[in-house]
C-alpha cells in the first residue's frame, strides 16, 4: 500500500472524477470532428464551393487548441490522477495492459502529428493530399477510442481475466461493444455541438445555415442512436451492476441525463429549422449541457463498479480481494485478517503498527483513511464524509467510551459486507475495536 | 512492492524503449523550451531578422510542446512498468504538485498559442505572455525533476510521509531538488534548439522566400548556440557528477563513460563546423541523437545503481508472459511508422517550396497504403474480438 493522499470536502477520487469527465469532451470532439470535417471538405471540393473551407479552417483550430492542449492535458491528467488517487489500481491496469496502452500511443502519434499536418497545409497541398490527411486522423482518432474502451470496460466487466489472465479475454469482455458504440453515437453529438459553436462566427451567412442544419442532423442521429445503445448497455451489465444502479445514483443525477438529452433533442432541432437564430453564446450554452449529461453518465458508469476498482480482483481502496491463479497473485484478505493491516503494509509509522491504549484513536484513523478513505471523506462534510455516515446509522455519542456503545459500532463494521457498494472490514480484532473507536468518536 | 501481476514481456525490451521514448522527450522538451526562449528574445531585441525568426519560433514551439508531451507519455508509462514502487511512492509524497503539473502545463501552453497568435511587436499582446509561459513550463520541469529525484531516496521516504509520528496526508511538498541535476536537463535545451536554427536554415536554403543572407544568419546563430551550451553542459555534467555519491562508482562507469565519448565529440564537432554550419546542418543529427542517446542510458544505469543498493533490480522483475499483446503493439508500431512517414514525407516535401505541394503518384499510393493499413488493423482486430467476445 503506497502513502495516501487526502483532499478535504471532495475526496482524491473525485478530482480524477473532474478531470475525467472533462476529458470527454475533447476527446470525443477529436474522435467525432474529422468525420465531420471530411464530409465538408469533400463537398467544398466535389460541388466547388471553396467558400465552405472557412468553416473547416476554424472547426480544425478549434481540434488544435481545444482537443491538442486541453485534451491531451486532460488526458494525461486523469493518468496523473489515477497514480495519485488509487496507485495500486493504476499499477494493476498497467501491469496487465501496458502493451494496450502503447498500442493506443502509436494512434495517438498519428493524430498528434496528423492535426498540425491537416491544419498547417492547408491549401498548401493539393485537395487529395489533403483529405487522405483527413481520413487518416480520423480513423486513426477513432482506434484510440477503440482501445481505449477495452481497458475502461474491463473496469466493469472483467470477463473470463479473473479466471485466464489474457489480455484480449479481459480486453473483449461483456460490456465492450456496447460502450464503444455508445461512445460511437455520442461522439457526433460532441463534434456537432462544436461545429454549431464554430459556424456561429463564420461570416458568410450562406456556410453558416448550411453547415448548422448539416450538422444538427447530425447532432440528433447522434442522440437517438446513443440513446437506444444505451438500452444495450443496460442490458449487458452484471447483475450486481444493474442494483447499484437502481439505488446508487442520486435522483439529480439520474435526472441530470434526461434533461440533458431532451434539452439537446429540442436544441438541435430548433438549429436546424433556424440556423441563423444560433448564436455563440446558446452554442456555448449547449455544450455545458453536454457536460451535464456526461457528467451524469460517467459517474453512474464509474459507481456501478462498487465496491471494486478492479472487479473479481482489487477493492476500490487497494486490497487484494481475489487470487488470480493464472497470474499467480495472491488474495491479501487472509494476511491481513491474520496478521492486521498495520503490520502487513509499508507506510505505516512505527509507532502505529501495534496498537495500544496510546495510540488507539490515531491507528484507528488511519485505518478508517486505509480502508474507507477511497469513498469516503473523513472531514465533518463532503463526499459521503464519514461522521454523516456514522450519523445515518444512529450512532449517537454517550457520556465517554463505554464498552457497550463501541460494540455498537464494532457490529456495524462487521455489517458492512451486507451492503452491495461496501467493502468487508479486514484486520484483527483489536484493529476493528481501533477503528469503532475512531468512528464512534465521529458521532455527535 | 513490485506489482504482483508481473510484466507481460522482459524487462530489457521495456527498459530499452523507457531509454529511447525518454530521450526523443528530453529532446522536444529542449526544443520547446529553446524555440520559445529564443523567440521571446528576438521580440525583445526588435531587430528585422530577430523579429522574423521569433515569429517562425513561436510558431514551432506549439509544435515541440505537442511532441513534448506525446513523447513524454511514453516513458511515464515504462517507468510505472518497471519502477513502479519508487514512481508511485514518489508521486503520492507530492501529489498536490503532480496535480499541479497539470493544470500549470495547460496553462502554459494556453499562453503560448496566445503569444503565437497575437504576439510580436506588431500585435499587441505583450511579449509578457511568452515569458510567464516559459516561467510556467520551467516550474513544470521543476516538478518532474522533483519526482524523478524523489523516486532515488527510499531511504527518505518514511522521513517525508510521517511528521511527528503521524502521517502527513496532504502532498503538498516537492521533497527534494538537485540543481546541477536539473540544469543537465535545461542547459541543452539551446544547445538542441542550436541545432534546430541550423536544420531551419538547412530546410530553408531553396524557399523563394528566405534570403540567403538571413539563412546564414540563423545558421551561424544556432551553430553558435549549440557549441556555446553544449560546453557548458559538459561543465554542468561534471558538476552533477562529481556530487553523485562515491558509492555509485559512476566516473568509472563504462556505459557513462561511452556517453561522455559521444559527448565530448559532438562538443569538438561543433567547434569544427563553425564556419559552415549549414552545410554540416544534418550530419549534427546523428551526432545528436548518439549523444542524447548515450546520455539517457547512462542516466538509466545511474539509476540502477542508486536503486541497487536497496537490492532492486528490474530484471527480476516477475515476468507473466504475453505474446499476444506484445506482438499487437509491435506490428501496430510497424503500421504507426508507415502512416507517421507518410505525414513527415508530404510535409517535408510541401515545406520546401512555396508553391502548392502536387504529390506524385508514389506519395499517393503511400497515402491510400496508410489508408489501407488503418482499416486493415480496425477489421483484423474487431473479427478477432467479436471470435473472442461470442466464445466466452
Amino acid at each position: 500500500m503506497y502513502p495516501i493522499w487526502e483532499v478535504p470536502y471532495i475526496s482524491a477520487g473525485l478530482v480524477l472524477g473532474l478531470i475525467a469527465a472533462f476529458h470527454i469532451l475533447p476527446s470525443h470532439l477529436s474522435t467525432g470532428a474529422m468525420w465531420f470535417n471530411i464530409y465538408v471538405e469533400t463537398k467544398a471540393y466535389r460541388e466547388n464551393k471553396p467558400e465552405l473551407k472557412e468553416f473547416i479552417k476554424k472547426y480544425t483550430l478549434l481540434l488544435l487548441v481545444f482537443s491538442y492542449v486541453l485534451g491531451s492535458l486532460s488526458g494525461i491528467g486523469i493518468w496523473y490522477a489515477a497514480t495519485v488517487t488509487n496507485p495500486r489500481g493504476i499499477s494493476g491496469l498497467i501491469h496487465n495492459y501496458v502493451w494496450g496502452w502503447a498500442t493506443e500511443w502509436v494512434f495517438f502519434l498519428i493524430e498528434v502529428i496528423g492535426i498540425f499536418i491537416y491544419y498547417y497545409t492547408f491549401d498548401k497541398v493539393d485537395k487529395k493530399t489533403h483529405l487522405t490527411i483527413g481520413w487518416i486522423f480520423a480513423l486513426a482518432s477513432w482506434t484510440t477510442m477503440v482501445i481505449i474502451v477495452g481497458i475502461l470496460s474491463f473496469m466493469l466487466t472483467p470477463g473470463k481475466w479473473p479466471k485466464t489472465g489474457g489480455f484480449f479475454a479481459g480486453f473483449f469482455n461483456p460490456t465492450y461493444w456496447p460502450q464503444l458504440f455508445v461512445r460511437t453515437a455520442f461522439m457526433f453529438v460532441i463534434a456537432a455541438a462544436y461545429a454549431l459553436a464554430c459556424a456561429t462566427r463564420v461570416k458568410d451567412n450562406t456556410v453558416r445555415t448550411s453547415i448548422t442544419q448539416v450538422a444538427s442532423l447530425w447532432g440528433i442521429g447522434g442522440l437517438l442512436l446513443g440513446s437506444l445503445l444505451l438500452f444495450w448497455f443496460l442490458n449487458t451489465l452484471p447483475e450486481k451492476s444493474k442494483e447499484l444502479l437502481a439505488i446508487l445514483p442520486s435522483v439529480e443525477l439520474k435526472g441530470g441525463l434526461f434533461v440533458s438529452l431532451a434539452l439537446l433533442i429540442l436544441y438541435f432541432l430548433f438549429a436546424r429549422l433556424k440556423p441563423l437564430k444560433i448564436n455563440v453564446y446558446t452554442a456555448v450554452f449547449a455544450i455545458i449541457v453536454i457536460f451535464g449529461g456526461i457528467w451524469s453518465l460517467e459517474r453512474m458508469r464509474e459507481m456501478i463498479r462498487n465496491p471494486y476498482v478492479i472487479p473479481q480482483y482489487m477493492f476500490s481502496n487497494q486490497i487484494i480481494a481475489h487470487t488470480v491463479e493464472a497470474k499467480g497473485v495472491q488474495s491479501e484478505e487472509k494476511v491481513i485478517s491474520e496478521k492486521g493491516i498495520l503490520k502487513v503494509f509499508p507506510f505505516i509509522p512505527e509507532g502505529t503498527r501495534e496498537i495500544n491504549q496510546r495510540n488507539q484513536w490515531e491507528a484507528g484513523r488511519l485505518i478508517a483513511l486505509l480502508q474507507c478513505g477511497s469513498c469516503h471523506v473523513l472531514d465533518q462534510n463532503g463526499l459521503r464524509a464519514m461522521p454523516q455516515m456514522i450519523g445515518r446509522m444512529n450512532i449517537k455519542k454517550g457520556k465517554g467510551f463505554n464498552d457497550q456503545e463501541i460494540a455498537q459500532v464494532e457490529n456495524l463494521i462487521d455489517s458492512l459486507g451486507s451492503y452491495p457498494y461496501m467493502l468487508p472490514f479486514l484486520g484483527t480484532a483489536a484493529e476493528k475495536r481501533a477503528l469503532a473507536l475512531y468512528l464512534y468518536s465521529l458521532a455527535k | 512492492m513490485q506489482d504482483p501481476m508481473g510484466i507481460p514481456f522482459y524487462a530489457p525490451v521495456f527498459q530499452v524503449l523507457l531509454v529511447l521514448t525518454f530521450a526523443l522527450h528530453i529532446l522536444f522538451v529542449n526544443f520547446a523550451l529553446g524555440t520559445l526562449s529564443v523567440s521571446i528574445y528576438g521580440y525583445i531585441r526588435g531587430e528585422a531578422n530577430w523579429l522574423r525568426l521569433a515569429s517562425s519560433l513561436a510558431k514551432a514551439t506549439t509544435t515541440n510542446i505537442s511532441l513534448a508531451m506525446l513523447f513524454g507519455v511514453a516513458p511515464l508509462l515504462f517507468v510505472q512498468v518497471l519502477y513502479d514502487p519508487f514512481w508511485y511512492t514518489s508521486n503520492l509524497l507530492s501529489a498536490v504538485w503532480v496535480i499541479g503539473f497539470v493544470f500549470i502545463m495547460m496553462i502554459a501552453y494556453g499562453l503560448t498559442y496566445v503569444f503565437y497568435l497575437k504576439g510580436g511587436p506588431k500585435k499587441g499582446i505583450p511579449v509578457v505572455f511568452g515569458i510567464v509561459a516559459l516561467v510556467l513550463f520551467i516550474i513544470a520541469g521543476v516538478i518532474m525533476h522533483a519526482l524523478g529525484y524523489q523516486l532515488l531516496q527510499p531511504e527518505k521516504w518514511l522521513e517525508w510521509y510521517v511528521r511527528q509520528g503521524k502521517v502527513d496526508t496532504s502532498g503538498s511538498v516537492l521533497h527534494a531538488f538537485q540543481l546541477p541535476r536539473f540544469l543537465h536537463f535545461l542547459v541543452p535545451s539551446f544547445a538542441m534548439t542550436g541545432l534546430f536554427l541550423m536544420l531551419y536554415a538547412w530546410y530553408f536554403r531553396h524557399r523563394s522566400d528566405f534570403t540567403e543572407d538571413y539563412l546564414i544568419w540563423v545558421g551561424k546563430l544556432g551553430a553558435k548556440m549549440a557549441f556555446l551550451f553544449t560546453t557548458i553542459q559538459v561543465i554542468v555534467g561534471f558538476w552533477w557528477l562529481l556530487s553523485l555519491p562515491s558509492t555509485l562508482a559512476f566516473t568509472t562507469n563504462p556505459v557513462f563513460l561511452v556517453a561522455l565519448f559521444f559527448g565530448v565529440t559532438f562538443l569538438f564537432f561543433l567547434y569544427y563546423i563553425q564556419g559552415d554550419p549549414i552545410r554540416y546542418a544534418v550530419s549534427s543529427i546523428p551526432m545528436a541523437l548518439l549523444t542524447i542517446g548515450t546520455m539517457a542510458y547512462a542516466r538509466e544505469t545511474l539509476r540502477t545503481k542508486y536503486l541497487a543498493s536497496f537490492g532492486y533490480t528490474i530484471f527480476r522483475y516477475k515476468t507473466n508472459l504475453d505474446w499476444g499483446s506484445t506482438v499487437l503493439f509491435f506490428l501496430t508500431f510497424v503500421v504507426g511508422l508507415v502512416v507517421v512517414g507518410y505525414f513527415l514525407a508530404t510535409v517535408y516535401k510541401a515545406g520546401k517550396s512555396r508553391e502548392t505541394y502536387e504529390a506524385t503518384a508514389f506519395m499517393n499510393r503511400w497515402g491510400k497504403l496508410s489508408i489501407a493499413l488503418l482499416l486493415v488493423w480496425l477489421a483484423v482486430v474487431v473479427t478477432f474480438g467479436l471470435v473472442i467476445t461470442l466464445r466466452s
